[in-house]
């Protein structure tokens, strides 16, 4: 619409040649195509990059074949589906998946926003903070999963050894099946943290901080500021927030996963998304890895949907 | 006038240059083969300079080596060959041959040899067996690598073990290591599992008289006594302290570090454990531990090569290649230099191997260890990733030795049966 808006303010006034033979002029044929060429390259993008192989997986959940050209592809129908949510490695991988999304709302979603108010409100004395909290996310999580698994070796690691000094037995955190996936938790909270903090410093950035100077001097607490005015203002944040971190906490934790446990000890830390991996990639079984993709792709549209509902309608984007 | 000179010069230079491209195939003909690959390092250097000699003996062929990680090799030419790019010679790792043969289009290397089969001879025949399939062959050893055991001779010394008499059985290794844990406080020893427990598995039970896996790869049959003895060890290493629960990368580095007293691993890594020893600690390497008075039966680990060229130039061409690479002084070459395991019959005939082993003793070990070596367990394509989970948890839950292996073991191979019953 706002793209029109500015052509019709030039040609006010002015008798449109199609106007006068009932005929839409070229130039408005044109004007009514220039949206579709502006979105054309988006939309064939999305296209052959995003939908197309969305519907080849589809198909590929279905048929009996592993890519084979020589090969005929037999219709199994959801055999696929029935072989992967039967095993034991989905149900592990499908619980594992609940808690790594269970664990990264109050840590990736909930926690960083005290953070960010506290940088926000110290203002530029935070950038020295926020910089220290934003290194992480610079730092690749190949060599956030080596160091981690140089500290935390069993064998001779720094935590292993700094324990030893003290008269202490440092446990083995990777080896337990109890404990390895909060390792894994925990190293993607703190590659996550500071990343998150920033988004939600923008959106604190955006709130007006008269309305805070007006809220003190009706004599409104921290607290009081905090529920009543930028809790309610930062929800739009937090809505994105919460989305984004939910989907990509699979792919954030898959390469922890890899590195440090290959979704061992005895499945307590693998995932739906590391699942697919081995399917696809470690066994080449491409049914399988598809099926897995699809069931994936339907829990993760259930997930956001669900978000959505809840957040955004609690969200307030008017200050 | 000028109108006919200038069409004259047109139609002349058109003529020129239309004899000469139609001349330049002749004169530049030239095969190009596509192989597959995923050494790099210095091994790259010794298995280019392989190619490039093959390139000078037949000038009308060029070799495009392709690079990809050992784990990604598989996953690379399935993709390249689903998407129809050019592959004319592969290095398919061991344990997935099975699946390439069921899931792809691979060439008969005996069909392709049309009647001249002599070159496929000079493997040993065990090495073979990996690619075989009835009358036909379809991939020849290349990187392989056989289990060894490496030890840390000064930390024998320390815990007042002879480091001339290495642990030759499995009763011996379990008292060394334990030994070591008491007398050093360092891991007495450790034992790789790699493929998640796969390949571990497969060579403790097998070296023990069991059956991991039956011909066709569709049923698990390691429950067996022996199978089950195997694997008490394991579980006996994590029991007496000798091995810490952990990852193969994470015991091999505490053995190159000189942190560890032994360490069963694949012999490939031979010239990284020489390397890292130097200066730090005196290595020993000797044959994998045999279990009670069983014969040694050790699988082998690594890859061999798979021929995919449909062209008949270029699978002439490809053939020249395997050929060459096939003959012993090219093969014992590659050997020598990469580090692999030789893979001819009798290395030893061969003047520079016979030199080179006394020149690098620790190799000695692994040319004992070839007739040993038997062909790696394939497994079939569907319900693999759940049996082998099952095999890398059945792992998990004998060295936290709740239970005993006589009781964890029948578990894990009615799982692993149950996940391949969609096979049979």
């Amino acid at each position: 619409m706002s793209l029109h808006q500015p052509q019709k303010q030039v040609v006010a006034g002015a008798v449109p040649a199609g106007a006068v033979s009932g005929q839409p002029s070229a130039r408005r044929q044109r004007r009514d195509l220039a949206p579709w060429l502006y979105l054309a390259p988006t939309v064939l993008l999305l296209a052959v990059f995003t939908y197309w192989p969305l519907l080849q997986t589809a198909y590929l959940s279905l048929v009996d074949w592993n890519l084979n050209p020589g090969q005929s592809a037999d219709f199994v129908g959801l055999n696929n589906y029935g072989r992967v949510a039967g095993s034991t490695l989905f149900q592990a991988a499908f619980l594992n998946t609940l808690i790594y999304i269970g664990a990264s709302i109050p840590l990736k979603v909930l926690l960083p926003i005290p953070v960010a108010v506290f940088l926000w409100s110290v203002g530029q004395k935070g950038h020295f903070y926020r910089a220290i909290l934003f290194l992480p996310t610079l730092i690749s999580f190949v060599v956030v999963g080596i160091a981690f698994l140089w500290i935390l070796n069993p064998i001779f690691g720094y935590a292993k050894v700094i324990f030893a000094e003290l008269g202490l037995r440092f446990p083995n955190l990777l080896a337990d099946p109890d404990t390895a996936i909060w390792v894994i938790i925990g190293i993607s909270t703190w590659k996550v943290l500071g990343f998150n903090v920033l988004i939600y410093l923008a959106g604190l950035a955006s709130i007006n901080k008269e309305l805070i100077e007006a809220m003190r001097m009706d004599g409104a607490g921290d607290i009081t500021i905090f529920r009543r005015l930028i809790w309610p203002l930062l929800t739009p944040t937090l809505t994105f927030v919460a989305i984004s971190t939910v989907i990509f906490t699979m792919q954030q934790v898959f390469t922890p996963i890899d590195l440090m446990t290959e979704g061992g000890p005895s499945n307590s830390t693998t995932n739906l998304f590391y699942m697919i991996y081995q399917y696809s990639f470690v066994t080449f079984d491409v049914g399988g890895g598809a099926a897995g993709t699809m069931m994936l792709f339907g829990f993760l549209m259930i997930m956001a949907f669900v978000q959505f509902r809840v957040l955004d309608r609690r969200a307030h984007y008017q200050q | 006038m000028l109108s006919f000179s200038l069409k004259s010069l047109t139609l002349g230079v058109g003529l020129a240059v239309a004899a000469s491209l139609g001349a330049a195939p002749h004169a530049f003909a030239e095969t190009e083969i596509t192989f597959y690959h995923y050494q790099s390092g210095g091994n790259y250097d010794a298995f280019r300079a392989i190619l490039d000699d093959f390139e000078a003996q037949n000038e009308d062929i060029k070799v495009k080596d392709i690079f990809a990680q050992s784990q990604q090799i598989t996953a690379e030419v399935q993709a390249a060959l689903a998407a129809g790019r050019p592959v004319d010679v592969a290095t398919v790792i061991g344990k997935n041959i099975v699946y390439f043969l069921n899931n792809t289009d691979a060439v008969d290397l005996v069909e392709a040899s049309k009647g001249d089969t002599e070159w496929l001879d000079g493997y040993l025949p065990n090495f073979l067996d990996l690619g075989r399939v009835g009358d036909a062959v379809y991939a020849i050893p290349h990187a392989y690598g056989t289990p060894m055991l490496y030890y840390n001779r000064d930390i024998f010394a320390e815990a007042g073990l002879d480091p001339e008499t290495p642990p030759a059985t499995w009763a011996e290794f379990l008292a060394a290591g334990k030994t070591i844990t008491e007398k050093t406080g360092k891991p007495g020893g450790a034992h790789l599992h790699a493929s998640m427990g796969d390949y571990g598995t497969m060579v403790m039970v097998t070296n023990a008289g069991a059956t991991y896996l039956n011909a066709d790869g569709t049923e698990a049959e390691f429950d067996s006594p022996e199978g089950i003895a195997a694997l008490q060890n394991w579980q006996d290493m994590a029991k007496n302290g000798m091995m810490p629960i952990a990852t193969d990368s994470e015991w091999s580095g505490a053995f190159m570090g000189g942190q560890m007293g032994m360490y069963i691993t694949s012999s490939a890594g031979l010239r990284a454990a020489v390397d890292a020893s130097e200066g730090k600690f005196a290595l020993g390497v000797a044959n994998y531990p045999l279990f009670k008075d069983a014969p040694r039966r050790v699988n082998n680990s690594g890859a061999a090569l798979m021929l995919y060229s449909k062209d008949a130039e270029k699978q002439a061409a490809a053939m020249a290649l395997l050929r060459f690479i096939s003959q012993k002084e090219i093969a014992n070459r590659w050997s020598r230099e990469s580090g692999y395991m030789p893979v001819v019959q009798d290395p030893l005939s061969d003047p520079a191997m016979q030199e080179y082993v006394t020149s690098f003793p620790y190799v000695k070990a692994v040319i004992e260890q070839m007739s040993q070596t038997v062909p790696t367990n394939v497994w079939p394509a569907k319900g693999t990733l759940e049996a082998q989970t099952v095999i890398r948890a059945m792992l998990d839950e004998l060295w936290a030795a709740k239970r005993p292996a006589s009781e964890i073991v029948p578990e894990a191979v009615a799982k692993v049966n149950a996940a391949l019953a969609v096979n049979r």
